[in-house]
């Protein structure tokens, strides 16, 4: 524990805070988290566990206050909070025990101590400080100073000689000036051209637009290229799909059995086509947390309606366990609690479900003050091993069509079932086995239908609405068999400041909750999506840690930008197009990923890894783009988007833990829309580094292992889209050399040099000379040939790396 | 460049080690990035030091699916007998229903010089017994086959977590460049399907190859080239255009990493075959591990390939005997243990003695083990329940002491009354044999230190030799 302490007390800087006023020697907001902690365990704890606990204990809780830990004392007793953290005067304890309250006077029969009195007032004044069983440390002023919760300040642009510099150049170029490093040169125009495509689209430029690019001199070129690809529909396919990961998107529910969800894509479509229409950032949060009520709105058409209940699919996501409805509850929320916190505040919260966070200043009664908001919810139940083995329908679904036509289906359906029943009960009594057999057949699948939650030809959302609302009790260490105190519905103390959202009695709380996280004055939602986008873009994000900004998250390296960026995000109104324009206007998106002299061999010294940003990433193909790339290069590629996932019928669901559902959907269309199971990993999306379904993604790995190269040497996949290609080029022209320079432009976005065209007119002769020996006919070897060069292609470093 | 390129050599040590000792915020900042340093290490795991000497190279672990009943198998409890019928309850999922208790329907006997008591279920591997140490007092977190069945790979019952062999090919690494490192032998998956050996978000090199017995154990071997010649000469063509591309890019040290990775996947593809081909073993080790000449799927034959792994220098094997159905899971009646003990036992001993004979059991770690145990008590008067509050598993080979029993249960096997050992302290004593500190094999992952024992793990030393 020493160690423990020693470290944190060398992370933070020492902090100048104002003085609380009472003290002598040393102030105490100038007492180091450590001494801090020492303080309480010296002079404040031995009092509280001795004289106040004997009457506010774990045996006995006078006054429904306990003493015995940081969140009983902060959320009080029948007089309300016990403390106020750093507002000793405030302090219900304090005044108790100087005894000027008018009806509470502790301890009850004598005065504690002046100098006890003292130093409890001390602690309070240093923010209550406190040591909770595994080392936690819940120390509101250690994180006071923190970069990322402090509010978003206007921030002055860097001066520059150069006047037509973009403001992002400004802030990079005055850092790399500190940093003493010299950015290379801009990258050509077929590099940019490529690099563009993949990172707005994730599909490379056919050989004709790489042309007509190329051939276009205008010097607004490249500001029209970015608009061209903002409109492109494959614009949103792209950047839904790096917001799914954030939001832990899977088709399956992640139950023990692995239930299919079909509704869940109408989810996946939402996000994309959020993106695809630039949705303002902040509504669209706000659509996701509480959609179903904004629905609410008489004024609301239906098709506005419907959009606003499937957004709420981003909790009804959340991760199912076990096998009962609703089984293992509070892990679920606790899913629902962490991702939201990661998504939007970029704050991890899941270690506060058993203790104060240990690092961040989020307190275990921030934790169920979540809670209590997503358990006043009510989310649909996509069905589980007890769908099957009990019979247990599917429940909570939200139906997207109007009340009237749902009654008449339902009544539709149970009439159906009754005629059947009635059938099936005269054919038994008329010794009709057969057609008893048959209409019991009949039978059980209406019965599946009615599990199903909504008769099946009614289109639902797996989406969440209103449930009771109530706040939650607090789980000892985590256990809700150990209910602690209760804590009111609301958003963690420490961001909210002085003036939490105000949340009424019969509301769950979640519009509060995402108009309090969308609100200018929420110094991390803005921060943290710009973060992102620029990772998306860069390949890094100005803070390494996407989903961490608190105190274990590392310190941007360019903090002036970032909060400038946050600031232009809300003056833009949230649109996340503007956001892109910016950013891939300035020269640094512009920037070779390679140092073009010597001169650079300092700066790649100095900053090998590129944080400031004097050349720009290369980087790796994630997995979509990969499949994308292929599909498009052997002319498979559908670009449509598909319809709903083939899962087997209703009438078939019979999976149970111990046989799990388990399925692969082969589809020629982009990988946004391959089926995604939570519990048996995408096989191909798991080898080239696809998102954990189970839980947000901020960043996806990039990694380099033999089971890749063993994919695209050898898998069918890969070896069918190689014969697509080889003959897409033999019919493309008998010339050899017009065939390889297609094939170059499909597969690098670029042509070959002349070296290159030799190289492989080298290898195919090559080829031709050692097939002489077998019996092929001339256009089989054609084709064998061809295939051989086009899986070197597709093997090859260029393919599925972009400069 | 050239400091690039230092750096790049040993990240992976270099990351440990600040993880290991968290000292400055610099520091910090390069671990959390150390998923992004990964990749420059490319696909060869070269062997890393151990934290102090290990007593054992190598792990293979054994999971028996369905949870095996530890009162009729390494834990005999005479006085069920005597107190057959008297009701108590026992924790389950939802409630803690009165049941009566059952004396186990099997024969218990004791074995070897050390007298350990096994049931009639395991004659072989009770056979062994003084090469083996019985745990009596494990205990887990969840009562369902998933979440222990998830716990008892990962150590955590709810989020998916890299899995014990994930971590020990990433502490570790392995010998053997054209194999990787963590192989799993499994017909059938178990609970919690692929989760159970996945690397979650250790780079994926460290995850289980799962093989499935059949044609194609390990996927995408096979060349599509017409012959041998035309493959080498497409190799040489991508050696040629990937060097060409490298050439123009000095300082990025993806590029050599991706081309390493293609050369070990060949030579994955020329000595897997002879790696899986166990129609060279004589008749007598077929017939030591019950194996009929010629079978690639029963469990005996996983065993023998099992064996010819862990002597090809793979870090990992897992077994697993069965899968989410059909197995240990006996709620109907007990005697649906003995097909499933006939299945393994044989196998077991034979690859037990033939590690032994060979030398290999002095440095293979042997960790047979199940999610949970099984109540004492009974509701069907036949069949028990799941059981989280005290099961048995085992371990022996490199440092473990034969012959002897950790932990004890009260008289009718229902609850730890000594020596308790959580499946934390399982995988902690696990590491601690492979010469690992499991606090110090540490991930920084979404802000935090993560590692396999989460913040618990003791290590039980009076098994060790």
């Amino acid at each position: 524990m020493v160690v423990r302490l020693s470290i944190f007390a060398g992370l933070l800087p020492c902090f100048t805070l104002a003085q609380g006023g009472l003290l002598a020697e040393t102030t105490s907001a100038q007492m180091s988290p450590a001494e801090a902690i020492e303080h309480f365990e010296l002079h404040v704890r031995p009092v509280l566990a001795t004289v106040c606990g004997r009457c506010h204990g774990s045996q006995q809780a006078s006054g429904g206050l306990r003493v015995d830990s940081r969140a009983a004392i902060l959320n009080g007793g029948d007089h309300g909070p016990a403390v106020v953290p750093g507002r000793p005067d405030d302090s219900l304890l304090i005044q108790a025990i100087r005894r000027t309250h008018d009806e509470v006077v502790m301890p009850p029969d004598e005065e504690l101590p002046a100098d006890a009195i003292d130093h409890i007032a001390r602690w309070i004044d240093r923010g209550a400080p406190w040591l909770a069983p595994h080392g936690t440390i819940a120390d509101p002023f250690a994180a006071a100073g923190h970069w990322a919760f402090q509010p978003l300040a206007p921030v002055e642009l860097p001066e520059d000689s150069d006047p037509s510099l973009s403001s992002i150049d400004r802030f990079i170029r005055a850092r790399l000036h500190d940093e003493q490093l010299t950015s290379v040169d801009r990258a050509t125009p077929e590099v940019l051209l490529r690099r563009a495509y993949f990172d707005l689209i994730g599909l490379p430029p056919t050989p004709a637009e790489i042309d007509n690019f190329l051939s276009d001199t205008a010097t607004d070129a490249w500001p029209r290229l970015i608009e061209r690809l903002l409109a492109s529909p494959h614009y949103g396919e792209r950047w839904g799909r790096h917001w799914l990961d954030v939001v832990r998107y899977a088709d399956t529910a992640g139950d023990n059995a692995d239930y299919p969800v079909p509704e869940a894509r109408l989810y996946r479509d939402y996000v994309l086509d959020a993106f695809q229409h630039d949705k303002p950032f902040d509504q669209f949060i706000r659509e996701q947390l509480g959609g179903d009520i904004l629905a609410a709105n008489p004024s609301t058409d239906d098709a506005r309606r419907h959009e606003q209940i499937i957004a709420t699919g981003y909790l009804a996501l959340a991760r199912r366990y076990a096998t009962a409805p609703y089984e293992l509850w509070h892990l679920t929320l606790e899913d629902a609690i962490d991702t939201t916190g990661r998504a939007f505040l970029g704050l991890s919260l899941r270690c506060a479900r058993c203790h104060d966070h240990k690092y961040d200043p989020v307190t275990q009664a921030d934790y169920y003050a979540l809670y209590g908001i997503f358990d006043s919810t009510q989310f649909a139940w996509a069905g589980g091993e007890e769908f099957a083995s009990k019979k247990l329908p599917r429940q909570h679904f939200t139906a997207l069509a109007r009340a009237d036509e749902v009654a008449s289906r339902t009544a539709d359906l149970d009439a159906t079932i009754a005629q059947c029943q009635a059938d099936f009960d005269m054919a038994e009594a008329a010794s009709d086995k057969q057609l008893a057999k048959r209409l019991r057949q009949q039978l059980d699948s209406s019965h599946l239908q009615q599990q199903y939650g909504l008769p099946p030809d009614i289109p639902a959302a797996y989406a969440v609405h209103e449930g009771t609302p109530g706040d939650a009790h607090i789980h000892e260490r985590g256990d809700p068999d150990s209910p602690g105190p209760v804590v009111p519905r609301g958003v963690p103390k420490f961001i909210a400041g002085p003036n939490p959202p105000y949340i009424p009695p019969q509301a769950s709380g979640r519009l509060e909750l995402a108009n309090w996280l969308t609100s200018p004055a929420n110094p991390l939602t803005s921060r943290v999506i710009v973060n992102r986008v620029w990772q998306w873009h860069f390949g890094r994000g100005l803070v390494a840690t996407p989903s961490d900004f608190g105190l274990r998250g590392t310190a941007p390296t360019n903090r002036e930008l970032l909060d400038w960026l946050a600031s232009r995000l809300i003056a833009s109104g949230w649109s996340i197009k503007s956001l892109h324009r910016d950013i891939m206007l300035s020269e640094t998106y512009q920037l070779a990923s390679r140092p073009s002299s010597l001169e650079h061999a300092d700066s790649a010294a100095h900053d090998p890894d590129n944080f400031y940003h004097w050349r720009f990433n290369r980087r790796r193909l994630d997995a979509e783009s990969l499949r994308d790339a292929l599909l498009v290069a052997s002319g498979q590629f559908d670009p449509r988007r598909p319809g709903p996932h083939p899962f087997p019928p209703v009438s078939e669901w019979r999976w149970t833990q111990h046989a799990p559902f388990q399925a692969v959907y082969d589809s020629p269309h982009r990988s946004v829309y391959l089926m995604t199971q939570r519990l048996a990993r995408h096989p191909y999306l798991a080898l080239f580094d696809g998102p954990d379904p189970n839980t947000s993604t901020g960043i996806r790995t990039s990694s380099i292992v033999p089971s890749q190269a063993l994919y695209l040497l050898n898998n069918p996949f890969v070896t069918v889209q190689a014969r697509k290609l080889a003959d897409r080029l033999i019919s493309f022209s008998p010339d050899a050399t017009t065939r390889i320079e297609f094939a170059c432009q499909t597969c690098w976005s670029r042509r070959p040099t002349s070296d290159e065209v030799q190289q492989a007119r080298d290898y195919l002769t090559s080829l031709n000379q050692a097939f002489q020996q077998s019996n092929l006919s001339p256009a089989q070897l054609e084709s064998e040939v061809w295939n051989s060069y086009a899986r070197v292609l597709f093997a090859s470093h260029e393919f599925i790396y972009v400069d | 460049m050239v400091s690039n390129l230092t750096q790049a050599i040993d990240r992976r040590a270099f990351i440990t080690g600040c993880a290991a000792t968290s000292a400055s915020a610099a520091l910090a900042l390069r671990a959390t990035l150390s998923s992004a340093a990964q990749l420059h290490r490319g696909g060869v795991l070269a062997p890393l030091p151990t934290h102090f000497p290990a007593r054992a190279k190598r792990l293979l672990f054994v999971f028996l699916t369905g949870g095996f009943s530890h009162v009729d198998t390494f834990d005999h409890k005479p006085a069920l007998a005597k107190d057959s019928g008297r009701e108590l309850t026992t924790r389950q999922l939802r409630g803690s229903p009165a049941a009566k208790l059952m004396p186990s329907p099997f024969k218990f006997s004791p074995h070897g010089e050390s007298g350990l008591v096994v049931s009639e279920l395991f004659p072989r591997l009770g056979a062994l017994a003084d090469e083996l140490c019985v745990i009596r007092s494990l205990h887990t977190d969840i009562v369902e086959h998933f979440q222990a069945t998830l716990a008892m790979h990962t150590g955590s019952s709810t989020v998916p977590m890299p899995s014990i062999g994930a971590w020990l090919s990433y502490a570790l690494g392995t010998h053997n460049p054209n194999f990787p490192s963590h192989v799993v032998l499994a017909e059938h998956l178990p609970y919690a399907g692929a989760q159970v050996f996945d690397c979650s978000f250790l780079p994926p090199q460290h995850q289980g190859v799962r093989i499935i017995p059949g044609d194609e154990p390990i996927p995408d071997l096979r060349t599509p080239a017409h012959n041998a010649t035309l493959a080498e000469l497409e190799a040489q063509m991508l050696r040629d255009v990937n060097e060409m591309h490298a050439r123009h890019r000095p300082g990025d040290l993806n590029l050599p990493a991706r081309q390493a990775s293609f050369e070990t996947a060949r030579g994955m593809m020329r000595t897997a075959p002879e790696a899986f081909d166990l129609t060279r073993e004589s008749a007598a080790t077929l017939a030591l591990y019950g194996a009929p000449a010629g079978d690639r799927s029963s469990f005996a034959a996983q065993c023998l390939l099992a064996r010819r792994l862990l002597e090809r220098g793979v870090r990992v094997v897992e077994l697993i005997d069965t899968g989410s159905h059909d197995n240990w899971d006996a709620h109907g009646d007990m005697q649906a243990h003995r097909p499933k003990a006939q299945r393994v036992d044989r196998a077991l001993a034979g690859l037990l003695t033939d590690l032994k004979q060979r030398g290999l059991l002095d440095d293979t770690l042997v960790a047979i083990c199940t999610e949970f145990g099984r109540t004492p008590t009974t509701f069907n008067g036949t069949g028990r329940e799941h059981y989280i509050d005290a099961f048995s598993s085992l371990l022996c080979g490199g440092g473990v002491r034969g012959g002897i029993t950790y932990g004890q249960t009260d008289e009718y096997g229902m609850h730890v009354v000594a020596d308790p050992c959580h499946v934390h302290d399982y995988h902690a004593t696990i590491l601690h044999l492979l010469g690992l500190d499991h606090e110090r094999v540490t991930y920084r992952y979404a802000g935090r230190d993560f590692r396999l024992t989460d913040v618990a793990g003791h290590i039980l030393l009076p098994i060790l030799t």
